[in-house]
């Protein structure tokens, strides 16, 4: 997290600067095919039923984990702003009342684009559940590369 | 999540240190007690110690060759650890390393 974003008890952010130019990064966001290339931890898969990448437009997916447990996943685009703002609701379902809204910041860097997302939760609790359950379990694999960042954190916070 | 007994539990196994580093050490590969002995400075008994706990949970397999007793280490016993740290920034820092990934490889396919 950037130690200048006022971000209230709702809310979670990450960011990280991407190589390549903003149209490109823009672009990845735009087009299933390209989607589905990096969307999701590593060693996720996502299956398409519908898209519709317009304001209002929705996507819908199935994300499959490396676990092979699967994830029903719904959004809803609600800004569309090229190459700048792309915000969008996200839930497991159009009636899902624990949807939650997203917004993507592309900022022009002189060695990339920063990608800023900033997430809003219904509330605290949501968002609090959302710190330590968003996602899945992974696989081996996957887990055992974790395991030096969890060993670091751990080690860093006073408990 | 729940949590069994200290010495089975995935958690209480990377709790300790020295049973970390054991980790770390394996995951470059299968390595016998001495071996292990030696790069940590520590004596064989605690290190098998140590071992013995990486075991009970799943995180370590031995696999006998000859005299010797090599162990591994198995990371699926990890997942109860995992999906106790994953959560929204596990998932959007994967995401957008994967992204970057791809904008690099597209654009090496451009050239």
């Amino acid at each position: 997290m950037t130690p200048d974003a006022a971000l209230s008890d709702r809310e979670l952010m990450v960011s990280r600067l991407i190589e390549g130019p903003r149209d490109v990064v823009f672009e990845a966001f735009t087009e299933v095919e390209h989607l589905s290339s990096w969307w999701g931890p590593e060693g996720f898969t996502t299956t398409t039923r519908a898209f519709d990448f317009a304001e209002g437009g929705v996507w819908e997916f199935t994300m499959h984990g490396p676990d092979g447990t699967d994830y029903p996943n719904w959004i809803q685009w609600t800004e569309i702003r090229p190459p700048e703002v792309i915000v969008l609701r996200h839930g497991e379902g159009p009636d899902d009342p624990e949807q939650f809204s997203s917004t993507f910041l592309f900022e022009e860097r002189n060695d990339g684009t920063r990608v800023i997302l900033r997430s809003e939760f219904k509330t605290k609790a949501l968002r609090d559940r959302a710190v330590e359950e968003y996602g899945a379990i992974e696989g081996g694999n996957q887990t055992l590369g974790s395991l030096a960042t969890y060993v670091t954190e751990t080690e860093d916070r006073p408990r | 999540m729940a949590r069994a007994r200290t010495t089975a539990d995935a958690f209480n196994a990377i709790a300790e240190p020295h049973r970390r580093e054991i980790l770390t050490l394996l995951k470059g590969g299968e390595r016998v007690v001495s071996d292990i002995a030696d790069v940590m400075g520590m004596n064989q008994p605690a290190v098998s110690k140590h071992l013995r706990v990486l075991r009970e949970v799943g995180l370590v397999y031995v696999h006998p060759e000859g005299k010797q007793r090599r162990y591994g280490l198995d990371a699926r016993a990890l997942e109860p650890v995992h999906g106790w740290t994953g959560g929204f920034e596990e998932y959007w820092g994967e995401s957008l390393e994967r992204l970057n990934t791809y904008v690099k490889k597209r654009q090496r396919e451009e050239e």
